[in-house]
């Protein structure tokens, strides 16, 4: 199981993009604003780039031992103890992630389809749909988010191209932005969305070419960023970056405020939300599947299944600790800075490390030479 | 293991009056003692009455016997091809030699003119040959027994395949018959690549098996993993090839089938052409072709043999189709119950004033509306045809109408309904039909607690489940996922013949072309216009 090297890179381009949007496409634009009101969309290009230098240390760091995850060759480059407390806190963290996660999804349909349904459900739903998925390969989580790459994107981009027709370009202007003072705190968190990108240290050992994981971190990020600054773009050019900030999920809203042609339906919200589930779905299937994973390889166990119902209950909890939507948000926040630390400066660490030390695993060409 | 003790034990225990058993026969020949023969086989098969011997004297001076089964053999072949000759002798020979090895091939080769013939020392196997239909033939100092090929079973013609029927392509249809059937391939298949291995399954049902490929196509590798699952299968019975079929797939829990299976031997053909390995049974008019992938599932001959642009569309009518029958209902209820907001203000006040009288909710509205189309469904495939007809007509068209009237189910429900069955009919493979069918109330449940939410969460597992699936290692929606460029040409769109040049590539094919290089490049050369009118005059002018 261990060895299965079937991940293309165009799968793992699929991954990592999928990965990456998840329920963050609801409140982005508000984050953005909030940096520098009609810079929004550089400040989102700003946040790329600086997720990308994460994604690009991991991805280095991959590729220098191309058979091996984090929690494995950390123990080589720093020692067994220090780096089992590092993947302590990577799968820590990535459980948070996927608590949050699903919570912030169960608020956002509560909030606005499943009005009389009771919190706890929408979350554990999501949260067991996350787990029984998480209990395939390898090979099938890579086809999964394959299967559902169009699905994220194709609505998405509908519902931009839907709204132009109420887009003023005036709102976009200044690009530069009148105010600044936010901006690092919402680069920062905008970054944090991209978190789940870490996802390629687990593909990695799996990819069939792991040369070209490089090639896969810039495609995905490419989409997904891409993706991230049209509808942010879009938002701020329908509202105006002053109306955005009073909105909630500003995503959302637009998908109201817009209609199909001939009035097929009349309101997108609710359909918006429901192919939505998919992309909420990868999100956390891949945080789960990357805590679950990483915890098996830290115990060194064989098979990641035994951990996909025990985490359950613990993921379950953590989510259930935000009082409300502005405390969970402030949670949120503050997690996901802390979140910097686990996914780029830890990474960063052990990547000077590696290199100072003259740590490299063996490529396979190498292994299969031998 | 008990059950195999007990049948031992049960055969001690009647062993003083029973003679010896098919088990103990094993290893016994049969030496050219005649009444020890006849005594062996009638011990073992004598206790029918459908079973005969027949005493004669060889060439007038050898005793010797005949075992048969009247019912299953040609009786006319028997009495002028076998009996006759072996009767009167030969009328060219002079000596007529004294029995032993001579004898036996002066039988084979100069008297008997029968071309199925061959002689067996096995008691066991020659006991297995008659069971079969073969006739036996033992004769006074002759060592073994002459079997002759005289198998005649009653059978019905070949018909039109009833649930394949296509407007263009062959009407053919495989029988029960495993040689008919191993005929309507090969000749559509005259090439000695053609590779046909038999095997005996079923303990008691002894039923042949053939499984078929083609050399230098196939892989090998597939054909040895289809052989050794069927080989692993130790059963009673093999009465048809959909048991086969659940002894054989990959996951036996998962709703969607992973095995193909068709009336249709040009299909199998096609089939076996891809690199995909057939296995037809005796007494089973359905062949299954491994492995299957998802997309076959609403592929039809008839896609190939009309031309390509009007296929592909009438694929994705079907594919629309398909996806009717899957989530209709579903999002039906999750629209109606949970955001009526969605459809047009109009719609929505004409579906609530449907509504108005009925006093369900709308997932119970509908589920018992499918409830009971399925119950109908399933009584009109039992009754005969003269009734069947006058039965739909009064159970949709009748029960539908009166429902409606009464205030039970309203008007938009009932037309929801009526397009899921049609849609569910209009899939090609009546074994995914019926997965899809069976999904569907999951769904509407789903629909009916959580609205869109539960319809998509259904969907998710539906999909990541068909994500998991694997038929004999390729992963069932390929060639979608995973994407392989050279298959997305006969996925959605049925591709123009010469486009797919390339046989699948994830069955590993042999030799992976089927198309020549050069004819695609002539294809492409400007047509030659032999009776443009320009040419013709031109031509005359000159003569």
């Amino acid at each position: 199981m261990e060895n299965q090297r079937e991940i293309t890179t165009i799968q793992a381009g699929a991954i990592l993009s999928s990965t990456i949007i998840g329920v963050g496409v609801l409140p982005i634009p508000l984050f953005a604003v909030r940096g520098a009101d009609s810079g929004a969309p550089l400040v989102t290009v700003c946040g790329v780039l600086f997720a990308f230098l994460g994604l690009f240390l991991i991805t280095r760091l991959g590729m220098r031992f191309p058979d091996r995850s984090i929690t494995q060759y950390g123990e080589e480059i720093i020692g067994k103890w220090l780096s089992r407390l590092g993947s302590a806190a990577v799968i820590g963290f990535f459980a948070v992630l996927t608590s949050l996660a699903a919570r912030e999804f169960g608020e956002v349909v509560i909030t606005s389809v499943l009005t009389k349904t009771p919190l706890e459900v929408t979350v554990i739903v999501m949260l067991t749909l996350a787990a029984i998925s998480t209990r395939n390969n390898i090979t099938t989580f890579a086809y999964i988010h394959q299967f559902y790459f169009p699905l994220l994107i194709g609505p998405a981009l509908l519902i931009v191209a839907l709204s132009l027709k109420n887009a003023e370009a005036i709102n976009l202007q200044p690009i530069w932005g009148n105010s600044h003072e936010g901006m690092l705190a919402s680069v920062l968190t905008i970054a944090a969305l991209f978190q789940g990108s870490f996802i390629i240290t687990t593909v990695i050992p799996a990819m069939r070419r792991p040369q070209t994981a490089m090639k896969a971190s810039v495609f995905a990020l490419l989409i997904s960023g891409g993706l991230y600054v049209t509808i942010v773009a879009a938002t701020v050019s329908v509202f105006g970056s002053e109306e955005t900030k009073n909105l909630l999920w500003p995503t959302l809203e637009l998908a109201k405020a817009t209609s199909l042609p001939a009035n097929i339906l009349e309101r997108l919200d609710a359909a918006f939300l429901a192919v939505w589930v998919t992309a909420v779905f990868t999100t956390l299937n891949s945080s789960y599947f990357l805590a679950v994973k990483e915890m098996s390889k830290l115990f060194r166990l064989k098979d990641h299944k035994l951990f996909t119902f025990f985490l359950l209950p613990a993921v379950f909890s953590m989510a259930m600790v935000p009082r409300n939507i502005l405390n969970m948000y402030e949670i949120i926040q503050n997690v996901s800075r802390i979140g910097l630390f686990v996914t780029v400066v830890y990474p960063g660490l052990l990547l000077v490390v590696s290199v100072l030390r003259k740590k490299r695993g063996e490529t396979s060409e190498k292994r299969s030479a031998t | 293991m008990f059950r195999k003790r007990k049948r031992n034990r049960q055969q001690t225990e009647n062993v003083q009056a029973a003679p010896p058993s098919m088990e103990e026969l094993k290893q016994v020949r049969l030496n050219g003692d005649l009444e020890k023969a006849v005594e062996l086989i009638r011990g073992v098969l004598g206790m029918n009455d459908d079973f005969t011997v027949r005493r004669f004297q060889a060439f007038g001076k050898y005793p010797a016997a005949m075992f048969f089964y009247p019912n299953m053999i040609d009786m006319s072949t028997l009495n002028s091809e076998i009996l006759k000759p072996l009767m009167y002798g030969p009328p060219h020979a002079d000596v007529i030699p004294d029995g032993g090895d001579k004898l036996r091939d002066f039988l084979l080769s100069e008297t008997l003119y029968h071309s199925d013939i061959r002689s067996e020392e096995l008691v066991s196997k020659t006991i297995g040959d008659i069971l079969r239909g073969q006739t036996a033939v033992v004769i006074e100092g002759v060592e073994g027994a002459i079997l002759f090929g005289t198998r005649t079973i009653d059978k019905r013609g070949i018909d039109q395949p009833a649930t394949e029927q296509v407007i263009r392509g062959p009407r053919e249809g495989f029988i029960e018959l495993l040689s008919t059937n191993i005929s309507l391939i090969r000749y559509r298949l005259q090439t000695p690549d053609l590779r046909v291995k038999t095997m005996d399954i079923g303990r008691r049902t002894q039923s042949k098996v053939a499984v078929c490929s083609m050399e230098g196509i196939t892989n090998p590798d597939l054909v040895a993993e289809v052989v050794r699952r069927l080989e692993q299968i130790d059963v009673d019975a093999i009465l048809d090839s959909g048991y086969l079929e659940q002894y054989i797939e990959d996951n036996q829990m998962s709703p969607f089938p992973q095995v193909q299976y068709t009336e249709r031997p040009d299909k199998v053909v096609a089939n076996l052409l891809e690199g995909r390995v057939a296995i037809i049974v005796d007494g089973s008019p359905l062949a299954l072709v491994v492995p299957t992938v998802f997309s076959q599932f609403y592929q039809t001959v008839e896609d190939y043999t009309e031309r390509f642009l009007m296929m592909s569309a009438i694929r994705w009518a079907r594919l629309v189709a398909l996806v009717f029958s899957l989530v209709f209902p579903s999002l039906y209820v999750a629209i109606i119950s949970f955001n009526p907001e969605l459809i047009p203000t109009e719609f929505a006040v004409a579906v609530a004033g449907g509504r108005a009288g009925v006093p369900f909710p709308a997932i119970i509205e509908v589920l018992v509306i499918e409830v009971s189309m399925e119950v109908l469904r399933e009584a009109t495939i039992r009754l005969p045809q003269q009734v069947g007809g006058a039965l739909s007509i009064v159970g949709v068209l009748v029960v539908g109408q009166a429902a409606v009237a009464a205030g039970f189910a309203s008007p938009i429900t009932v037309v929801i309904i009526a397009l899921t069955t049609i849609g569910s009919f209009a899939t090609p493979a009546y074994n995914a039909a019926l997965a899809l069918r069976l999904l569907r109330f999951p769904l509407i449940v789903l629909a009916g607690i959580f609205g869109l939410y539960g319809v998509m969460i259904g969907l998710i597992l539906i999909a990541n489940h068909l994500l998991s699936l694997r038929s004999f290692g390729v992963p069932y929606l390929s060639p979608l996922v995973p994407g392989v460029l050279n298959g997305m040409k006969d996925l959605f769109v049925r591709g123009p013949l010469w486009w797919m040049k390339a046989r699948p590539k994830l069955l590993f094919p042999g030799d992976s072309s089927r198309i020549g290089a050069q004819m695609v490049e002539d294809l492409k050369a400007p047509p030659n216009n032999v009776l443009d009118p320009k040419k013709q005059n031109d031509g005359r002018e000159e003569n």
